[in-house]
């Protein structure tokens, strides 16, 4: 579904992201460990077709990113750290444009549906999003990915600042999706969480893959120690 | 392109804009100021005319109730002609407060139009008075540009844009939706403000219905729609090239600067400068040498007037003035009108020449400037601009002539050669004289002067457009 071939991108004469091969199949979901600046955002930049890779290439559901930018936004859906959408909007709302911008008429009822699945409470999908909470606001950006029936779904740091309550639920809600055959490319430092919500989990350092290992390998200390050791 | 998209993101813009109370508020203040513009414009033209009008029947009157005069006299009495403002006049001012509103017709002399408002004034007035179209040029633009600056830019500051862009939308599509939901907001605020004022100043200042003016008020808010629709693109081009918000407006804010001061001052000076005009007593000075030197009509030995005596003799077959069957005396004095005249207007057309050459400056960097382009084809519309005032200028002095030769031709038939000075005319001679009725330039010639500027306005819109392709055909743009 994803798949990376000798990606690589390069600023001049520093190397963001250096011969990254990596393969993420429908239902795997992978967490990208590493520190700032060790190349798990611009890997996922180069996912979404927002920069263009110095070599290699980059494609999802066999489609290059590079040459057809448009047409892999079918396939995809992308969560920020930091989901802040439209503050003046309700949630709802916000739900309606983003997938009428998919292309998707839904109906109040079935955006309604959209959210609850995202584990959004009902008496806040009336509530402009200017008052919602990270945790809430993180549920409706898994609405609008849920919406447009992305079948990969790429995540910056989705859990940074969740309290742990939150990022469980966000956990469980990517175990669903995954279950029901998303490929999730997540980049975190949260190694609790990857290990936690992952199939894989791959370590990143200046711009390289160092390791990837399955995360029913390892335990968290384990993986903890790993991680200390390469970055 | 998606037209479906384009809407759904207009849409969303004009919601979240309405939602908003900043613009609201800053709409409320400008509303405000177009009235106040509005009602303090049309109040003053409407006084003017009243006040031209008076003086001009008192004029009249005048002319009308004097005495059986030599008809030499009557041109040297002289004639008022006031300017009367155009009934759009309220609307732009344009250079209605720097040019003259009335000139002095008589025989020999061609004066200058004198009494505009800038000479009674206290200086104050060089630095602008507020007009609508003053508003809606300069103050509508920083409008656009607070309530769009962060349009895109926000959207990629917290992260939005990445999202919107992995809809099935593309970026020409945001960039295209956000310009329409901009400028229909502008429009939905500013232009039904805009038609009504016309439409009620025109009716009451044009005494009725009066299609050419209505004609010109329809093509006002046309034109403005445009200008408003360019300000937008230039607003969501920047708000999309910029990292963030604040660079946004930063930039916009520059760019403003840049085109409502320093370009339209600079266009000025730097006309000025290349096409050098002569000032007033240099122009008169010219005129009197070559006056002087083609044929002085109070110098009897003068060459040309020798030969026109000569002339007049041998035509008639006569041997002396005082047995010609016309008056000599009114002969020299329209020939001297006929050479006068001729070699002021050779003069004024070089002179109009010099000021068009300077206004070309301003008129071909409306290509860099859309505040040019908006403010020269509005004063055009307006019947306030330069062309205006010099056809008035070219009517007045046709009509000097033309009534200055129908005296002398009273004075040719009517009076005697001998013991003219003390000869009269009936006064009915004096009524029967045409009144002096400008006729302004028809909505052609308007459009024919402001064409650089119109064809500019409209390169605009189509640069903004193929900016806003080229931007959204960049990934460094994205991000």
């Amino acid at each position: 579904m994803l798949e990376a071939k000798n990606l690589t991108k390069r600023y001049g004469k520093h190397t963001a992201l250096n011969n990254l091969n990596l393969t993420i199949k429908p239902g795997e979901i992978f967490a990208l460990l590493g520190q700032n600046g060790a190349g798990k955002t611009t890997t996922i930049n180069l996912f979404l077709g927002f920069i263009e890779p110095s070599e290699g290439w980059a494609s999802i559901d066999g489609v290059s990113v590079v040459e057809h930018p448009q047409q892999i936004k079918q396939y995809l859906a992308y969560i920020p750290e930091t989901v802040m959408l439209y503050p003046n909007l309700t949630g709802i709302e916000n739900l309606e444009y983003f997938s009428s911008l998919a292309g998707f008429d839904y109906s109040k009822k079935e955006l309604g549906k959209l959210l609850s699945t995202a584990g959004l409470q009902p008496q806040a999908f009336e509530q402009r999003l200017g008052g919602y909470s990270k945790g809430m606001r993180q549920k409706v950006g898994i609405a609008i990915a849920v919406a447009k029936k992305a079948k990969v779904l790429l995540l910056d740091e989705p859990t940074s600042g969740l309290d742990p309550k939150a990022s469980n639920e966000f956990s469980e809600i990517l175990k669903t999706l995954a279950a029901k055959g998303t490929a999730i490319l997540m980049a975190t430092h949260d190694i609790f969480r990857a290990k936690e919500v992952a199939t894989r989990i791959g370590i990143m350092k200046e711009g390289n893959l160092e390791s990837v290992l399955h995360a029913c390998d390892i335990s968290a200390n384990e993986l903890e120690a790993l991680y200390l050791k390469t970055v | 392109m998606h037209l479906k998209f384009i809407q759904i993101i207009g849409r969303q813009e004009w919601n979240s804009i309405f939602r908003s109370k900043i613009p609201l508020a800053l709409y409320a203040v400008l509303l405000t100021v177009s009235l106040l513009a509005t009602f303090t414009g049309w109040q003053y033209v409407s006084k003017f005319n009243q006040q031209q009008a008076a003086a001009r029947e008192e004029v009249h009157d005048h002319w009308m109730t004097q005495p059986n005069r030599h008809p030499h006299r009557v041109a040297h009495y002289g004639y008022l002609v006031f300017r009367e403002k155009s009934p759009l006049s309220f609307f732009d001012f344009g250079l209605d407060s720097y040019v003259g509103n009335s000139v002095f017709l008589e025989a020999h002399r061609q004066n200058t139009v004198n009494m505009s408002e800038a000479g009674f004034s206290n200086g104050m007035l060089r630095f602008g008075e507020l007009s609508m179209a003053l508003v809606l040029q300069v103050l509508v633009p920083l409008f656009i540009i607070f309530i769009g600056f962060h349009t895109v830019a926000g959207l990629k500051q917290n992260g939005v844009l990445k999202i919107l862009l992995c809809q099935k939308a593309s970026y020409l599509d945001i960039l295209l939706g956000k310009t329409v939901g901009i400028t229909l907001v502008t429009w939905a605020l500013f232009l039904p403000l805009l038609m009504v004022s016309l439409l009620t100043g025109v009716i009451s200042l044009s005494a009725g219905f009066n299609s050419e003016q209505l004609m010109r008020s329809a093509l006002i808010v046309l034109l403005y729609g445009l200008y408003f629709l360019v300000i937008t693109l230039l607003v969501v081009a920047v708000s999309a090239m910029s990292a963030n918000a604040r660079n946004s407006l930063m930039a916009l804010v520059l760019v403003w600067i840049l085109f409502f001061v320093v370009v339209p001052k600079s266009a000025q000076t730097l006309g000025s400068s290349i096409f050098a005009a002569p000032d007033k007593i240099a122009f008169e000075q010219a005129i009197e040498a070559e006056v002087s030197k083609e044929g002085d009509s109070h110098n009897p030995n003068d060459p040309h007037f020798s030969e026109l005596k000569a002339a007049t003799l041998k035509k008639y077959g006569v041997d002396s003035l005082q047995a010609l069957p016309v008056n000599y005396g009114a002969l020299v004095m329209q020939e001297g009108e006929n050479i006068s005249s001729r070699i002021f207007n050779k003069h004024f057309d070089q002179l109009i020449g010099a000021y068009k050459a300077q206004n070309s400056i301003s008129n071909y960097l409306s290509f860099t400037d859309p505040f040019l382009a908006i403010r020269n084809v509005s004063m055009n519309l307006a019947g306030t601009d330069f062309d205006t005032f010099t056809e008035f200028q070219k009517q007045t002095e046709k009509y000097r002539f033309e009534k200055t030769k129908n005296l002398n031709e009273i004075h040719l038939t009517q009076i005697s050669y001998k013991d003219d000075s003390k000869q009269k005319v009936s006064a009915r001679n004096f009524q029967q004289q045409a009144e002096f009725k400008f006729k302004p330039l028809t909505i052609k010639a308007s459009l024919a002067h402001g064409a650089v500027s119109l064809v500019a306005l409209f390169i605009w819109v189509l640069a903004g457009l193929a900016s806003l392709t080229f931007i959204s055909s960049k990934r460094a743009y994205q991000l």
